[in-house]
């Protein structure tokens, strides 16, 4: 019950106590970027090491002891080899074109989809929501023999980038994420519009759509980063090497140089520049995104 | 009011449902028929009814697979400790703040294949890490690292974990945004030292956030496979020390195409992910109803 | 205000991303033909070699292909009444449309191939080829082809690596022995032809041969550890020793890879191990000598002198890439491979030697090295039977000859001066020998039921034995029973 504790008892010497906490904040202060700093190290370390040894030329000691981390003369050799041995442009405009088409028609369709769980009342909706739940827990390695059955037999798209986006067209997080952004939205807007006589897909594209922006945003960019570095199932889809995308191209590049690291390094570093581009214009998006993802 | 049978609903939920019915819902009813069968995806299955199963069941790798598996479930518990506390790092106002949150996050989205190759690069033989340590003087030869059948699954779940930091963090950030200043200043005035002010304030205020991860983190677990493959070059390790479930469903499937035999080890993971889904759910949920 | 203006900029980005990229691929990616379209051949091109005839010459259409241009005229040879001496398998179905899939031979052959392929269609008129290049992930590509239905219908696959026999067994390639006139089979060494049988048949073309030889990097062989040459083992039970001194003056370790595809081959082969009984119908590699060649591996984990990733890889590319980034003192691989050390590390070039492999228990010097086979249910088998036999035909080989250390699998192509040759660089160092050793290589190992996953039970086995303590004897006799229950299902 001491809630004044702090009440004016007198303090003999109020300058040293203030300089006393003034250095404490300090000390506070430069631990915690220490602290951060170190852990921005280990988060960074492989992949600038990784940069590092894309540089180097065929001279260049990678693994020397003791340690040369920076190159010694930095070459840009490592990049065109694999440019010219494997067909990169490729990866990417096959990367981009799966990604941006799953992307655009996953979010379209179940922001379709969540809407009636959210605001709607109609025959089957909890039993089909549970439904959704239960498959939700099916790891998608299950599907795949039987997809790549479906891929050869009844759709014929084998080896195509249509095999990489069709099973993807919709995701059950993405169902529940809209739908607890719908559920969130007052029913008073979608009354409003009822009673000026807009119909459902109406109130659905121009009024609910609008309001829920940042779900969408985060159910966007989750589906993308997914599409993007989804590897296995592109893997038993795409043989020919100019189908591949940039996952399965890394992995065919790293075959290729094996051992080769300067090679391989240049790469991995090709792979991820391009995204790190991306994320660092939409990373307040990014964040923000990420977040909204747990509401309740 | 009549009862008029309206179409709406349904039509919203006709492409997704479509989309989900064709390949989540009728594949699980393919591969329970596969896995009666015998199928290499070239002819078509012939019924052997449940010699899979019994030969699963005796199968020795098959329950190394199920043993790795649960081992590699530890990096949930793992990553919600280190995330949240991360968060709590990052949760402050000093300047640059943003940066940081922004490079944990860089992890994430270079995708796991290209971090996992460049993982492998750092701990080949004469790879960087054993040059640090060589250096350092902490070794006197060199660690095979990923040749040691101890070292495959613990260096896999280090590379999730460091793959993962950045994505969980930002979760609980968020969370720990969600939190109102009143409660951290009545734990302040009550006399409670940070240690004691996250664990009676943070914690209890971020158990949305950590029924999340903890479910997620555990469904990606069970069924992680990019971080071996690049990690082992496809090959599960030496001893089939890295292979886990999903990994030899792939392995028997599509490397040495005994596809049935494949989709009867799917079914088994199926009802082990079910019934481990249930129940982390249930025991997360139950500690939320107080909020 | 700001919200709005953000997302203009991200879309912005995204779009500027996303031209870029696409200005990538249009003027920048140099094997970039749209993207569902595999690389075709059609124009015709003449090669110097071959004389075809003398002919008028006629400039017709030509169809560039943005691929490497091969010559810079070409030339359309009119066809005349005399048949292509190189023509010599009858019935090719017209407008034929095959594929043609090949092991690690892009970009450096990419000429090569070509040229050949251009060759063929001059003897082969109307037959359309298109061919693909897989490296490390042929084998998963494949096998998911073959899954997806839509194989290439010519192969290249390895003989060394027992690819062969592992999808003959499985009944997707075609028998040739009644599918080919005697003729074109004396074409190659018999050793050679009869190769990867499967139940006395075979099933595919030789193709370049190699010699395995021993690559030894001088600096860690002579100059640390202070090796002769001379001393190289001659047999592979000399191994061990020499691993355990280089371990020991220079603290490198060994660079030895098992045949993890193929071990009961290898067991065959270095072991003189008899794997299978007669009649095929019971596995006998849990004998002393198979014990005795495993335990030799055991050894040399145990003491520590070899790379142990490298021991089990699957890939061959690993192997070399250890030795070619100078950080072992010797691999052994043929001479075709030396290329890739030079490309790779071109200063360890410079201290390169060469001497013959060891031999195994069996005396055999060895086996093959790449064949092409035709897929079973192809389409066009005379065309693809075609092409298999026009890249394996002593011309063919011969020219391939000339640009990399490949050996031809026909004993006419050794008739041409360029084996007679005296040889400069260390790649032709084994030209003048190579003939006598290749009509040597001999297929010894029978062929084995349920090929692939007996391997792996084979594999799971060595691997137990070499690193989690099982001992030999236990792990062959495990493996052998379980290989058992395997064949009498």
């Amino acid at each position: 019950m001491n809630q004044t504790h702090t009440a004016a008892r007198p303090q003999p010497n109020v300058a040293a106590r203030n300089a006393a906490r003034k250095r404490r904040q300090i000390t506070e202060t430069i631990f915690w970027y220490a602290l951060l700093l170190f852990i921005a190290a280990i988060t960074i370390l492989p992949l600038a090491w990784t940069l590092l040894t894309s540089l180097k030329g065929p001279n260049d000691a990678i693994f020397a002891v003791p340690l040369q981390l920076l190159p010694k003369d930095p070459t840009l050799d490592n990049y065109a080899r694999v440019w010219k041995q494997l067909p990169v442009a490729n990866f990417f405009i096959n990367s981009i074109i799966v990604s941006v088409a799953t992307t655009t028609l996953n979010v379209l369709f179940t922001a379709l989809a969540a809407y009636p769980f959210a605001k709607m009342k109609f025959w089957g909706r909890d039993v089909i929501f549970y439904l959704l739940l239960a498959t939700f827990i099916v790891p998608p390695q299950l599907t795949y023999i039987p997809g790549f059955v479906l891929a050869r037999n009844v759709f014929q798209y084998y080896d195509t980038l249509l095999a990489l986006i069709f099973p993807n067209l919709a995701t059950v997080f993405n169902i529940f994420l809209l739908r607890q952004a719908f559920k969130s939205v007052p029913n008073d807007l979608i009354d409003a519009a009822k009673i000026d006589g807009a119909s459902e897909l109406r109130i659905w594209w121009q009024i609910l759509l609008p309001v829920i922006r940042p779900s969408l945003a985060t159910a966007a960019i989750i589906t993308f980063v997914t599409s993007w570095n989804d590897f296995l199932w592109p893997s038993l889809m795409l043989p020919t090497m100019v189908n591949k995308t940039l996952p399965v191209g890394l992995a065919a590049l790293q075959g290729m140089f094996a051992s080769d690291l300067r090679a391989t390094a240049a790469g991995i570093v090709m792979t991820i520049i391009p995204i790190l581009i991306l994320f660092i214009f939409l990373q307040r998006q990014f964040v923000r995104g990420m977040t909204g993802a747990v509401k309740g | 009011m009549t009862k008029k049978l309206n179409l709406t609903p349904y039509l919203f939920l006709a492409p997704a449902l479509l989309v989900i019915g064709v390949f989540i819902l009728y594949p699980i009813f393919a591969v329970v028929y596969y896995s009666f069968t015998d199928f290499n995806i070239v002819t078509p299955p012939v019924w052997t009814g449940l010699k899979n199963y019994t030969q699963l069941f005796q199968d020795d790798v098959f329950w190394l697979a199920l043993r790795n598996s649960f081992i590699y479930l530890l990096v949930t518990p793992i990553l919600i400790i280190l995330c949240i506390l991360l968060a709590i790092a990052v949760n402050r106002k000093l300047p640059g703040i943003n940066a940081f949150r922004a490079i944990y996050y860089v992890p994430v989205i270079s995708g796991s294949i290209a971090v996992g190759y460049a993982w492998r690069m750092l701990f080949d033989t004469n790879g960087l890490i054993n040059g640090v340590l060589l250096s350092a003087g902490l070794l006197q030869e060199p660690i095979q690292w990923l040749a040691e059948p101890a070292l495959t699954l613990p260096l896999a779940m280090s590379l999730t974990i460091w793959l993962g930091l950045g994505f969980y963090m930002m979760i609980f950030l968020a969370g720990l945004q969600n939190i109102p200043e009143e409660l951290y200043d009545a734990a302040l005035i009550d006399g409670c030292n940070a240690f004691q002010k996250h664990w009676n304030v943070s914690l209890p205020g971020l158990r949305p956030q950590i029924v999340f991860v903890a479910v997620i983190s555990s469904l990606a677990a069970i069924e992680v496979f990019n971080e071996i493959y690049t990690l082992t070059g496809g090959l599960g390790g030496i001893l089939n020390s890295g292979v886990t479930m999903v990994f030899y469903l792939w392995k028997q499937a599509f490397r040495l195409q005994h596809a049935g035999y494949a989709s009867a080890l799917a079914i088994v993971l199926l009802v082990i992910t079910l019934l481990f889904s249930v129940f982390n759910i249930r025991s997360l949920e139950r500690g939320s109803e107080q909020d | 205000m700001n919200r709005k203006l953000q997302f203009r900029v991200s879309f912005s980005a995204l779009a500027m991303l996303l031209v870029a990229a696409i200005f990538l691929a249009a003027c920048g990616a140099p094997a970039a033909p749209p993207p569902q379209a595999p690389q075709v051949v059609k124009e015709t091109v003449v090669v110097p070699q071959t004389v075809v005839a003398q002919q008028t010459v006629v400039a017709e259409k030509t169809v560039v292909v943005p691929q490497t241009v091969v010559a810079q005229q070409t030339v359309v040879v009119e066809p005349t009444a005399a048949p292509n001496p190189e023509a010599v398998i009858p019935n090719v179905e017209p407008n034929a449309e095959i594929t043609l899939w090949t092991f690690w031979l892009s970009p450096t052959f990419d000429d090569y191939i070509k040229s050949t392929i251009a060759r063929f269609q001059k003897a082969y008129p109307g037959v359309k080829v298109n061919w693909e290049d897989h490296q490390a992930t042929f084998q998963d590509d494949l096998k998911n082809a073959f899954a997806a239905g839509k194989a290439p219908d010519v192969i290249n696959l390895s003989v060394s690596e027992g690819w062969v026999s592992d999808y003959a067994t499985k009944g997707l390639l075609l028998p040739l022995d009644d599918k080919v006139s005697q003729d074109v089979k004396d074409l190659y060494f018999p050793g050679l032809w009869n190769e990867q049988l499967v139940d006395g048949k075979n099933y595919q073309f030789p193709w370049y041969q190699g010699l395995s030889v021993e690559l030894v990097n001088m600096k860690i062989y002579s100059d640390t550890a202070g090796l002769k040459l001379e001393d190289f083992p001659k047999t592979v039970d000399g191994l061990p020793a020499l691993c355990k001194t280089i371990k020991e003056k220079t603290g490198t370790l060994c660079d030895i890879r098992l045949t993890t595809n193929d071990l009961l081959s290898q067991m065959v082969y270095e072991g003189g191990v008899k794997v299978i009984s007669e009649d095929g119908k019971t596995f006998t590699f849990d004998s002393p000598e198979g014990v005795a060649w495993l335990q030799m591996y055991v050894d040399m984990v145990k003491a520590g002198t070899v790379d142990k990733s490298v021991l089990v890889t699957d890939q061959d590319r690993v192997g070399l890439d250890l030795f070619s980034s100078g950080n072992a003192a010797f691999y052994q691989t043929g001479p075709n491979l030396i290329r890739e050390v030079r490309a790779n590390n071109p200063g360890l070039y410079g201290y390169l030697a060469a001497v013959p492999a060891p031999v195994g228990k069996s005396g055999v010097l060895g086996k093959g090295l790449m064949s092409l086979s035709v897929k079973n249910d192809t389409k066009f088998p005379n065309a693809s039977l075609a092409l298999a036999q026009f890249f394996t035909n002593p011309q063919s080989m011969l020219e391939f000859s000339k640009q990399v250390a490949i050996y031809p699998s026909t004993p006419k192509s050794y008739e041409d001066p360029f084996f007679a040759a005296k040889p400069i660089a260390i790649e032709d160092s084994a030209k003048p020998i190579a003939k006598d050793i290749i009509s040597k290589y001999a297929d010894i190992v029978p062929t084995i039921p349920h090929k692939a996953d007996v391997n792996d039970i084979v594999l799971q086995a060595v691997q137990a034995a070499l690193f989690n303590n099982v001992p030999a004897q236990q792990a062959l006799t495990d493996a052998v029973t379980k290989a058992n229950a395997l064949l009498a299902q």
